[in-house]
């Protein structure tokens, strides 16, 4: 993917271009709002990960709006020191997509640039997911692995359905804590690593390959992929 | 300069101002009454009288006009009125004038005239009447006999003016005085406080004027700044502690690094334990952020309809694998739908907090029981009873301070905030945390108000499966 990313520290910017193109994938960098703007509006970009404080007291948000308004539709990331629920939310009624708030990991913003992206390519309304014989029938909440089926609690079903709908993708666990328990805040425990390893008792215990891998200092991907 | 600027000198310079304005509005109409009215009556007076005596002349001659002049003058008062009746020549025949004035128009009319009588100058208002055959005659009054009269009118006015004007000066001065005399107490005060010293109130007695109503509310708000600031103070020496150690470990780990150069897989597992510890740093920032937040009652602005009893549920769900883990029965006792106004990520915070904690300290084979009731008095009651080992009574109190861990919870992981985010959870919500007894282990409750309002649909923490998907409901 292609990746504009707005930052004006140095350390940070390094940081992040050398991650990505050692992940593989482009980026372009802008320093300042004005600069963002002219690269957004002549370069396609796969997402554009914006910083909300830059130089000369500019708000990203008034970029974001900026634009939203010139009809760039590119799924936007807010990074941005301030935590607040309400500045989050502020942000993504600007137009932002995602929000992820400084210190970050690397493979957090990198999953969740994966995310946006995938999901920038559209989702049609699926009733079935399938992943290699790992089959989830939404309509009747069914799972079945081959030839046998997997009960799974309702929550359970959430998880590795959210897994499903991102597989081959890395999922971290901030995004599981966000997108399946709703909870945007830290609870302070492993309790997602306990979940992960009651699914996937139940969906790779008895089976040669794995499906639900974990990702070092990233989080987890369901992918049926060697 | 300065008393001119009182606000008390400005009141009662107004309200002098004004009651001088009400006596001039009082005086003008009397003043416009005596000289017009009256004036004219008398005119119609003389004018009659005049008109009387030509109709003497008519019938009886001039001989027996300037008798009955002459009589007239003789009864009455001397200079009361003037008289004069005088032949064509305007030499006088009879009254009281020595000399025609020759001030006087020859037409007939009445006038108004400064005369001299008797050596004086004076006002004088006059009826001249042409008779028939040239002879003359004068009707009129000497004015001077009203001028006291009129000064005594303009003295009563300018005394009033000056009662007042003094008593209002005398007034202004006195309340000023009081007014000052408080207002420097309450001044002195609060500039004690600004020196730092916040254990200082404004008198206020329970006597309900505008300067002790005033005193009360700031005396409610002076409290309220002594609690923050106290809250300050203990969070700024606890930060101390707490934030010192793990970057007191970083430090050392990265200086060892780079003095002994170890091996490079020596190096990463350093270089890994040194990233958690930075995490643990900005847990404990991000955890004080929020503290701060909610201390600061602005995510009251975002209340909105929460059932209670779906987010212990969710809250119960996402803890079950670690009490399983551990060997803990984690159960929900009952979940009521119990509606209530607040923040509902907050909310969930809150009990996944009080879990957490229970979870920290409930040995295995023990047991935690969740419950969310409608209590007889309609609060809505979320409880987390723990059969662990319980928190002393004397203690009770300290744990919801910030960073404060009782000797139980040395050795676990933690950063002693989780009780004290409860708490200011349940304050931001109107209430408190209650931590009592649960004979054994420890029961934390708070009892929020239930949601009176007509329901719009109840936010929750937990929406249904499947839901969020397309829904995203961002807290």
């Amino acid at each position: 993917m292609k990746v504009l990313f707005v930052e004006d520290n140095e350390r940070v910017t390094q940081f992040v271009l050398k991650g990505l193109a050692e992940s593989g994938h482009r980026a372009d960098h802008a320093s300042n709002g004005r600069d963002a703007m002219s690269l957004a509006a002549s370069e396609l970009y796969d997402a554009i990960v914006l910083d909300r404080m830059l130089p000369g007291d500019i708000d990203g948000l008034a970029i974001i709006e900026a634009l939203r308004k010139a009809g760039q539709r590119t799924p936007i990331l807010i990074l941005s020191a301030l935590s607040d629920v309400d500045e989050r939310i502020r942000g993504l009624r600007a137009g932002g997509d995602d929000y992820l708030t400084k210190p970050f990991a690397f493979g957090e913003l990198l999953a969740r640039l994966d995310a946006l992206t995938r999901r920038a390519e559209g989702q049609s309304v699926q009733t079935r997911l399938e992943l290699g014989d790992l089959r989830m029938d939404l309509l009747t909440r069914k799972v079945t692995r081959g030839e046998r089926d997997i009960a799974l609690q309702p929550r359970e079903f959430k998880l590795l359905e959210y897994l499903m709908r991102h597989a081959n993708q890395v999922v971290t666990r901030t995004m599981l804590l966000e997108h399946v328990w709703d909870y945007h805040f830290d609870p302070q425990t492993n309790l997602i690593d306990v979940h992960i390893s009651k699914l996937r008792q139940k969906i790779d215990a008895d089976f040669d390959r794995p499906l639900l891998r974990t990702v070092r200092n990233a989080g987890y991907t369901l992918t049926s992929q060697e | 300069m300065r008393a001119l600027r009182s606000s008390a000198l400005k009141l009662s310079v107004g309200y002098i101002g004004l009651g001088l304005v009400a006596l001039v509005l009082f005086a003008a109409p009397l003043w416009y009454a005596w000289r017009v009215t009256i004036e004219d009556s008398r005119t119609a007076i003389f004018q009659a009288d005049a008109q009387r005596m030509a109709e003497i002349y008519q019938r009886q001659g001039p001989q027996a006009l300037a008798r009955f002049v002459s009589t007239r003058v003789g009864m009455q008062i001397p200079s009361e009125r003037l008289l004069l009746f005088a032949d064509p020549q305007l030499k006088p025949l009879a009254g009281n004038l020595g000399g025609w004035p020759a001030q006087v128009p020859t037409a007939s009319g009445s006038y108004n005239l400064q005369l001299r009588l008797d050596g004086r100058l004076t006002e004088v208002s006059l009826v001249h009447l042409q008779l028939a055959g040239g002879y003359h005659l004068l009707v009129g009054r000497d004015s001077a006999l009203y001028v006291p009269l009129e000064r005594g009118f303009w003295y009563a006015l300018l005394g009033a003016a000056v009662i007042l004007s003094t008593f209002g000066a005398l007034g202004g001065i006195l309340i000023r005085r009081a007014l000052l005399a408080r207002i420097h107490l309450m001044r002195q005060t609060v500039s004690a406080i600004m020196l730092g010293d916040l254990t200082h109130r404004l008198p206020a007695s329970p006597v309900g004027d505008e300067l002790n109503t005033l005193s009360q509310t700031i005396n409610g708000m002076l409290n309220q700044i002594e609690q923050l600031v106290h809250g300050v103070r203990n969070v700024s020496n606890a930060i101390a502690h707490d934030l010192r150690t793990p970057l007191a470990e970083l430090r050392v780990r990265l200086e060892e690094l780079s003095l002994m150069r170890p091996s490079p897989e020596h190096t990463f597992a350093e270089i890994e334990a040194a990233v958690s510890d930075v995490d643990r740093v900005i847990s404990i920032f991000n955890a004080l952020l929020r503290l701060a937040e909610i201390d600061s009652g602005t995510r009251r602005s975002g209340f909105v309809p929460v059932d209670l009893g779906k987010v212990a549920t969710a809250a119960v769900d996402f803890y079950q694998p670690a009490g399983e883990l551990k060997g803990v029965r984690l159960h929900l006792l009952r979940a009521d739908c119990a509606p209530v106004r607040g923040d509902p990520l907050l909310l969930a915070q809150a009990i996944s907090n009080l879990i957490d904690n229970a979870l920290k300290y409930t040995p295995a084979g023990g047991s935690i029981a969740v419950s969310v009731q409608r209590r007889t008095d309609q609060r809505i009651e979320v409880c987390v009873a723990d059969s662990g080992p319980g928190i002393a009574a004397t203690d009770r109190k300290k744990v919801t301070e910030r960073f404060y861990r009782g000797d139980a919870s040395r050795g676990t992981p933690g950063v002693g905030l989780g009780l004290s985010l409860v708490d200011a959870v349940a304050r931001l919500h109107g209430t408190t945390l209650e931590l009592l007894d649960n004979r054994p282990g420890l029961r934390a409750s708070m009892a929020l108000g239930q949601d009176t309002r007509p329901t719009e649909r109840p936010a929750s923490a937990a929406p249904k499966p499947g839901e969020l998907e397309h829904e995203p409901v961002y807290l």
